[in-house]
């Protein structure tokens, strides 16, 4: 049954969990049988998953819109009542979906230039999205340099993706740990330090996407406009409460603007007029 | 269109339209005026004041049931709409504009398909005031003391009868279907005008500045201390969010009946106001204070819609002000920015 396009973003359609996979502690990476009832999504959209009964909660697609197959990846930590439940679920159960909510990235802006990545602990998730957009196209981007920040070697996210990513050698990875824990010989330091070594990018062509904890973002874009980085080209995805996704509710609310509808994908441009955002 | 009623021919109508609509109108109850259900419309009264309430929650209830679920099964969720027909009697102009707010920013897509149903299916019939309820009213500084759009009859009293400006095919046809409405004539028209120019010598202003500027100055005021010291004494009840016609901020939840394995998903009125409305599940509230929370519903109001729909949200019905626990009044909030600018 499919649902009708007036209802899309409002009726929550059942879709059957194919596979539960344990990144670590917090987070599971969940596929997700869509069936046709998902329309045609970007990186850096996100769906509303949820259980009836309990609720719904907002997740970023982890997975690029490539293949032709109808399911889609969901990385989710364990942090809220709905999360939870979803971690004790299994391959065969059922969640519900609506969406794909929000703008997502423009992924026009990012061709033939070259793109700094940056991706501060769970903001892995919604960028692998647009990694592997770009990964399985690369000769149509210049030079991707891939910044990868997280609290300690433990809760680096997909490390083995990562590792598949360095040896491909498409993209330029990079990563710190704030903390080191023994047996770690990678960089340490908070995810500007990673700055300090040249990232071969033409800065005033160079397009940045950049998702993180809400303390990061500061930070980060001090760095991107030190190296050079125009506004307008400065990418961030923002984190609020998505309720409803239809710009409606309220909870998402950033001065003027809806996230769920209006975001949660934004240029530095707008997002300094923006008071409340950063 | 323009008629007129007769008086007597007011309650005759009121009962026709109870025919196929369920009414709603302002009656008195323990000393204060409320809206609520008519069970007899001798209960109606046309000279009520201000109501807690605004007449807006029948049609963006407080509490309504969207989706349900069947708990056994893998079906899609259904979507639940309830939309009787009903009538809406006797508003004021306030209230009325607040309702054509709410209509456009309800069927702003993605539209709020419950909330269109219900206004597809509610007849609003509006009542002019005589003289304005009270101090903290704020409607003739806003021009919300008159309403231009957002009803189906509108009826005004001139000389022993009802002049009744008539908006609309659903208005005509209920008008027509009645038998009470005659043709207005010259001297009815003559007689509003009249009326019309006593009733605004009736009305002051409350506020010190223009309302065309309150957005620049509001926008302006960002960084000001005002929001502090006006939130000072705000207990973060949501009380104004409650008793606000264009506040429309909703929150849902799952109810699940564990005997029929049913579960429906309701939405529920919310308010910018309260604590945790920002507040997500790691932990990060995005407006912790309070002055950032009182900052927010009043430039949604006067900023941020307007820069969406070209009119402000707030249509000075000063419930928020008869309400608040803490006495925090928008007109002082108004009238501090008008002081600034004074000064600056």
């Amino acid at each position: 049954m499919t649902i009708k396009d007036k209802h899309r973003l409002r009726l929550p359609f059942s879709a059957i969990v194919e596979k539960v996979e344990e990144l670590d502690e917090q987070h599971k990476l969940f596929t997700i049988n869509v069936e046709e009832n998902l329309l045609k999504y970007k990186p850096g959209q996100f769906v509303m998953v949820g259980l009836p009964g309990i609720g719904e909660a907002p997740i970023s697609i982890t997975s690029a819109p490539l293949s032709s197959n109808d399911s889609i990846k969901l990385c989710i930590r364990s942090v809220g009542r709905l999360t939870e439940a979803l971690h004790s679920t299994e391959a065969g159960s059922r969640v519900t979906v609506r969406g794909p909510f929000g703008n997502g990235f423009d992924m026009e802006k990012f061709r033939g230039k070259d793109v700094v990545i940056v991706a501060a602990g769970l903001g892995l998730a919604p960028l692998r999205s647009l990694i592997d957009t770009i990964r399985t196209d690369k000769r149509r981007y210049g030079n991707v340099v891939l910044l990868i920040g997280a609290r300690n070697p433990a809760s680096l996210l997909y490390k083995d993706i990562i590792e598949e990513w360095r040896k491909e050698g498409k993209i330029d990875v990079r990563i710190t740990v704030d903390v080191a824990e023994s047996g770690w010989d990678g960089h340490v330091g908070v995810i500007t330090t990673l700055f300090k070594e040249d990232l071969y990018i033409d800065p005033t062509e160079a397009i940045a996407a950049v998702v993180g904890p809400p303390v990061v973002y500061r930070f980060v874009i001090d760095e991107l406009l030190r190296l050079g980085l125009f506004e307008r080209n400065i990418f961030l995805s923002l984190e609020r409460r998505m309720r409803c996704g239809l710009g409606k509710c309220g909870h998402c609310q950033i001065n003027g603007l809806y996230l769920c509808q209006d975001g949660p994908v934004l240029s530095y441009h707008d997002v300094r007029k923006l008071k409340e955002a950063i | 269109m323009k008629l007129a009623l007769n008086h007597k021919d007011l309650l005759p109508f009121i009962e026709f339209l109870g025919k196929d609509h369920a009414l709603v109108a302002p009656v008195e109850d323990s000393g204060r005026y409320i809206f609520r259900s008519l069970e007899d419309t001798a209960d109606i009264t046309t000279e009520y004041k201000q109501t807690p309430l605004p007449p807006v929650k029948f049609i963006y209830p407080d509490k309504e049931p969207i989706l349900k679920f069947d708990l056994s099964d893998d079906k899609h969720a259904e979507s639940v709409i309830e939309a009787p027909s009903q009538a809406l009697l006797l508003l004021r102009p306030c209230d009325i504009n607040a309702i054509s707010i709410m209509d456009e920013v309800l069927s702003e897509e993605p539209s709020d398909l419950n909330d269109i149903e219900r206004r597809k299916n509610t007849l609003i019939v509006g009542f002019e005031c005589a003289t304005p309820c009270r101090e903290n009213a704020l409607c003739f500084d806003k021009g919300t003391h008159n309403a231009k759009s957002g009803f189906d009859i509108y009826l005004t009293e001139i000389n022993g009868k009802y002049f009744a400006e008539v908006n609309g095919e659903k208005g005509e046809k209920v008008a027509e279907a009645s038998g009470f409405f005659n043709r207005a004539l010259s001297e009815d028209r003559v007689a509003l005008d009249n009326r019309r120019i006593e009733r605004e010598e009736k009305f002051e202003e409350v506020l010190s500045g223009n309302t065309d500027e309150l957005s620049t100055l509001l926008e302006g005021a960002y960084d000001n201390e005002l929001w502090e010291k006006s939130s000072k004494k705000c207990v973060s009840c949501g009380a104004c969010n409650i008793v606000c016609p264009t506040c429309y901020c909703y929150d849902v939840t799952d109810e699940v009946d564990i005997t029929t394995n049913h579960c429906t998903r309701t939405r529920h009125w919310d308010g910018c106001q309260l604590r945790n409305f920002t507040s997500v599940a790691t932990g990060e509230t995005f407006r912790k204070s309070k002055s950032a929370r009182l900052r927010h519903r009043v430039l949604k109001k006067e900023v941020y819609l307007k820069e969406r729909f070209g009119r402000s949200g707030c249509v000075g019905c000063g419930r928020c002000i008869d309400h608040c626990m803490a006495k925090i009044s928008i007109i002082d909030i108004y009238n501090d920015v008008f002081e600034d600018k004074g000064q600056n």
